[in-house]
């Protein structure tokens, strides 16, 4: 501390707790919205998970029977297969073809800037309004899907509800998913392919290696950790995500939309959504917890 | 115009102090550079005098005022950085004026002193121009533009030419000499680079790890360098620094005897009888060729030195050579006939050289 | 990358790219082509439609003929009642119409629009001063501040969907339509804030420190050079995050739904959509024209920060 520092805020101060009280003085709007809006409800929500919540507010302390209800809900353990498999589907699904389509996009070719634009489409695009036109392509009776299906290939000589039918709902979702996500996992593995120095894949071709060899022993290598950091930021995304999943398909209760369920339709029961929301929140804090330890390395 | 003074100054980052009670001088109207290696404490000082950084203990005036809790905005001093620190978005024009526009000067004086300092910089055809659209060196003379156009109390210089090739370090040397002969303004330059030091400052204060290790005008540290550290790091190529003993009336390095002078004899130190082990410092550039100078008696000789390098620079030559088990440096002019892989015999001056202690490092004051 | 490629190696990676895209962008020619359809065409697997057919978009932007919903008979008797006033007359008749005007897209477009930009200008301002003091100013707390930061960014909206509505059921928020709509100002607010604060924050840390420290011995104060060096430096990347945010907020689904699903007139457009879709009123040509309407503010905004975004999202991660 500087000897000139006054004690109190009439006395000049030193450079240094001018710049620490200007730093706190910026960041502090933001930080009390992100207290109250987020932090706030997060502890909020563990709070209320052991109440019986009315949606009018009404609460009455019931302990760990949210708990207990949820761990006897044969619906529930539905719910959290249904997220394992979407999550695998979608974070291996996203990552393998978005690393496929990074290495294509990779390749020299003309337009590739205007290609490479295209290809994000689908991830800025309104999920409401590209969930219409995937509706309408598997629409049992308009849609292209069972046109080709029936009339085209004639892989089944019947017309599908592939979303109306909740096992073929889910592969949907995933496929959805899938389209709309890989973009970002490419446009972030592009970053890194561009970055590799060419040199690399010269000594490698010199070394005897082909193009196979190139990519097992320089390009994989080099983005390693690019992938890691695709499939676990994938997992936290996912395991959060709701639109993609209900817009589409409501009737897929990844543990999101049954969350939802429990919290605005039916039989309203916002203590026992709190709690489901509680046992994700735990499941999202471990992954957190990973991708700061493994990747960022703090 | 300001004076600036440093007094017991102590910088700490964190748990590293950095400054080690660091006390300057700068009288109105100086040019002090401020020289040392990379991570010597040149630049925190020089960020200590701008408001930049806070000193940790002591005190920072400018024009004999206390400065410590004033901010940069309010030190009426300018600033010229190793990167230029060009504001992208500006154009020449108002990259350079911007200060006097914050101090809401009125428009004729910035117009007068905006076509003043362009004429000196020869800036008048780029004022439209942004700084992407510069070199560096019309970089670096609108850096220096938009320090001095605001006729500042100090002007402070963060390695301003690192960033330039040979040639214009070496022109924009000379413009800023000439600047700062036309505006007088008190100066503090901050450089690694020992000719830069040399060539502009009426002072040379040279730092290592957070001292200063000696101040005083380029001739005196050239030729009277405090410690090791300052002889070798001034002046290039470095100054040799060979083991040898001293012992009354002579020195002896690796078995010759080289003849003290008589006027540094009568100033001898005590001497145990095994003599005084000590390093000789020679700078390259005062060895001279036996076969040309001829005998001169009240030169010391260094005989039969191996020639392992000769590197011809035109009219110098650079001999990397071997006497004993020591190499050193000599640099001879062209006349000298010597060839790789013989033997020389290299003359110097006894009063030029130098008596450094081995332990402590400091100048034996022989002479 | 290495060699010349062959000419089949050409038309292999002519076809992939273009497979890439088709893929890519077929669902957004399936929305064209259906919005473009008549009732008849819409079974036909061609996307070139056989007749154009406008009508979806006249109706939704509210020119061309608007049919006016039949007003029944039983109402038409009651109104003939000499006992109710005209005033009274007017107001049955324009409840009758506006039920028979089934989507006032227009009316929907300016919702979102103006909670979206709310929504990113307020969540731009709090990011630029906050992102500037966490990755440029020196103080005690910072580095615990930007990885809370980070850790909240990584927390999603679905997990404070019960505590938020209890909250603002609490504040009795949720009892007026613009209480609601401040709850979901907040709550766009909070989503893009943590985004905001990390694209800043990185882009912030890249700009020289010399610059601010040039300005500063040019006089400015630390606010006055985030204004005149910071900002105007920025420009490019506050456009992108701004609209970044603006999309986040303009494709929100899950907390309109909570909040103002019974206020109708205030539905934003993909909570308007998805109530247009389930209900009677559900017609392909509509729904797709709606959707195609709803996706072009969007598209736009793309192009137009394109290059900067791709840049942003990879520097400083992304938010979903």
């Amino acid at each position: 501390m500087n000897k000139h520092a006054g004690l109190f805020n009439k006395m000049p101060i030193s450079i240094e707790q001018r710049e620490s009280r200007l730093g706190w003085k910026l960041i502090a709007p933001s930080l009390g919205v992100i207290g109250l809006l987020i932090i706030y409800p997060i502890l909020y929500n563990i709070y209320l998970s052991f109440f019986d919540v009315k949606l009018t507010g009404e609460k009455f302390f019931i302990g760990l029977a949210n708990y207990e209800k949820l761990l006897q809900d044969t619906a529930f353990y539905g719910s959290v297969l249904t997220t394992i498999i979407f999550l695998i589907g979608t974070v291996v699904g996203s990552t393998l073809i978005g690393l496929l389509v990074a290495l294509l996009m990779n390749l020299q070719f003309p337009f590739r800037n205007v290609a490479r634009a295209i290809i994000l489409l689908p991830y800025f695009a309104p999920i409401i309004s590209v969930v219409f036109g995937w509706q309408f392509i598997f629409d049992p009776v308009n849609g292209i899907y069972n046109h080709v299906m029936v009339e085209v290939l004639h892989v089944t000589d019947q017309r599908h509800n592939l979303i109306g039918d909740p096992h073929t709902a889910l592969l949907v979702v995933i496929i959805f998913d899938i389209w709309r996500h890989f973009p970002i996992s490419c446009l972030l593995i592009i970053s890194k392919l561009q970055s590799i120095n060419r040199d690399q894949y010269e000594a490698a071709a010199i070394d005897g290696c082909g193009p196979l060899g190139r990519f097992f022993h320089v390009t994989l290598p080099e983005i390693y950790f690019v992938l890691g950091t695709l499939v676990i930021l994938r997992l936290i995304w996912n395991i959060n995500k709701f639109e993609d999943v209900f817009l589409l398909a409501p009737n897929v209760q990844t543990l999101p939309i049954f969350t939802y369920y429990a919290a605005f339709t039916g039989i309203i029961d916002q203590g026992f959504a709190a709690t489901i929301s509680v046992v994700q929140f735990l499941f999202l804090s471990f992954l957190i917890y990973f991708y700061v330890k493994k990747v960022l390395k703090w | 115009m300001a004076s600036v003074t440093l007094k017991n100054i102590y910088k700490s980052f964190g748990y590293v102090e950095v400054l080690h009670n660091i006390n300057l001088e700068v009288d109105e109207g100086a040019f002090v550079v401020l020289v040392g290696p990379s991570g010597c404490g040149k630049s925190t000082t020089l960020r200590l005098i701008a408001g930049l950084e806070d000193a940790t203990e002591g005190e920072v005036l400018i024009n004999k005022r206390v400065v410590n809790l004033i901010e940069p905005q309010h030190r009426n001093i300018a600033m010229v950085f190793q990167n230029y620190a060009l504001y992208p978005h500006k154009n020449v024009r108002e990259n350079i004026i911007f200060g006097l526009k914050r101090a809401k000067a009125p428009k004729d004086l910035i117009n007068r002193r905006l076509e003043r300092v362009s004429r000196i910089l020869e800036l008048e055809d780029l004022l439209d121009r942004k700084p992407a659209q510069l070199s560096g060196g019309q970089r670096q003379r609108v850096a220096m533009g938009r320090a001095i156009v605001r006729d500042a109390d100090v002007f402070l210089f963060d390695e301003p030419l690192s960033n330039l090739d040979a040639k214009l370090r070496h022109q924009m040397r000379s413009e800023i000499r000439r600047i700062h002969r036309e505006y007088k303004t008190t100066s503090i330059y901050v450089t690694h680079d020992q000719v830069e030091a040399m060539t502009l400052g009426d002072k040379v204060v040279v730092m290592r790890d957070g001292f200063i290790e000696q101040h005083g005008s380029p001739m005196e540290i050239y030729l009277k360098p405090n410690n090791i550290f300052v002889a070798t790091f001034i002046g290039a190529p470095s100054m040799n620094m060979l083991d040898a003993t001293l012992f009354p009336g002579f020195v002896e390095l690796e078995g010759q005897k080289l003849m003290l002078t008589k006027r540094i004899n009568e100033n001898d130190i005590p001497l145990p009888k095994e003599g005084k082990k000590l390093k000789l410092g020679i700078r390259p550039d005062f060895f001279l060729d036996e076969d040309i100078v001829g005998k001169e008696t009240h030169l010391a000789i260094i005989r039969n030195a191996h020639i392992d390098i000769i590197e011809p620079l035109g009219f110098d030559r650079e001999l990397d050579v071997q006497v004993g088990n020591q190499a050193l440096k000599a640099r001879l002019d062209l006349r000298t006939m010597a060839k790789e892989g013989e033997t020389i015999n290299l003359c110097f001056d006894m009063e030029r050289a130098h008596f450094f202690d081995v332990g402590t490092e400091k100048r034996l004051s022989i002479h | 990358m290495i060699g010349k490629r062959s000419f089949l190696q050409n038309i292999f990676l002519a076809l992939a790219v273009g497979s890439v895209l088709f893929i890519c962008l077929f669902p957004f020619i399936q929305i064209l082509s259906t919005s473009l359809k008549h009732q008849f065409d819409w079974g036909n697997p061609s996307l070139i439609p056989m007749k154009i057919n406008l009508e979806a978009y006249r109706e939704l932007l509210g020119f061309g003929k608007m049919k006016d919903a039949p007003i029944p008979d039983t109402i038409k008797r009651l109104l003939d009642n000499p006992l109710i006033t005209e005033k009274k007359k007017d107001e049955i008749i324009s409840k009758y119409r506006s039920t028979g005007d089934v989507f006032p897209f227009p009316r929907y477009f300016l919702n979102t629009f103006i909670l979206s930009a709310s929504a990113a200008s307020i969540s731009l301002i709090l990011a630029v001063f906050g992102a500037y003091s966490f990755s440029r100013l020196r103080f005690k707390g910072r580095s615990t501040i930007q990885r809370s930061i980070l850790f909240v960014y990584m927390v999603g909206g679905v997990m404070l969907m019960v505590p938020l509505y209890q909250m603002s059921v609490k504040a009795g928020l949720t009892k007026t339509v613009w209480g609601s709509l401040l709850s979901l100002l907040l709550i766009y607010i909070i989503q893009t804030l943590p985004v905001s604060l990390y694209m800043l924050g990185n882009y912030f840390r890249t700009i020289p420190y010399s610059l601010e420290e040039a300005a500063a011995t040019d006089g400015c104060s630390r606010i006055e050079a985030i204004f005149f060096i910071i900002l105007p430096l920025s420009a490019p990347m506050l456009v992108t995050v701004f609209v970044y945010c603006f999309i986040i907020a303009w494709n929100e689904f899950l907390f309109a739904s909570v909040f103002i699903k019974q206020f109708h007139d205030f539905h934003t457009l993909p909570l308007a959509l998805q109530s247009l879709f389930v209900s009677k009123n559900a017609i392909w040509d509509r729904i797709m024209s709606a959707s195609m309407l709803t996706l072009l503010p969007v598209i736009f905004c793309f192009m137009f920060v394109m290059r900067n975004l791709t840049g942003g999202l990879t520097a400083g991660g992304v938010k979903e």
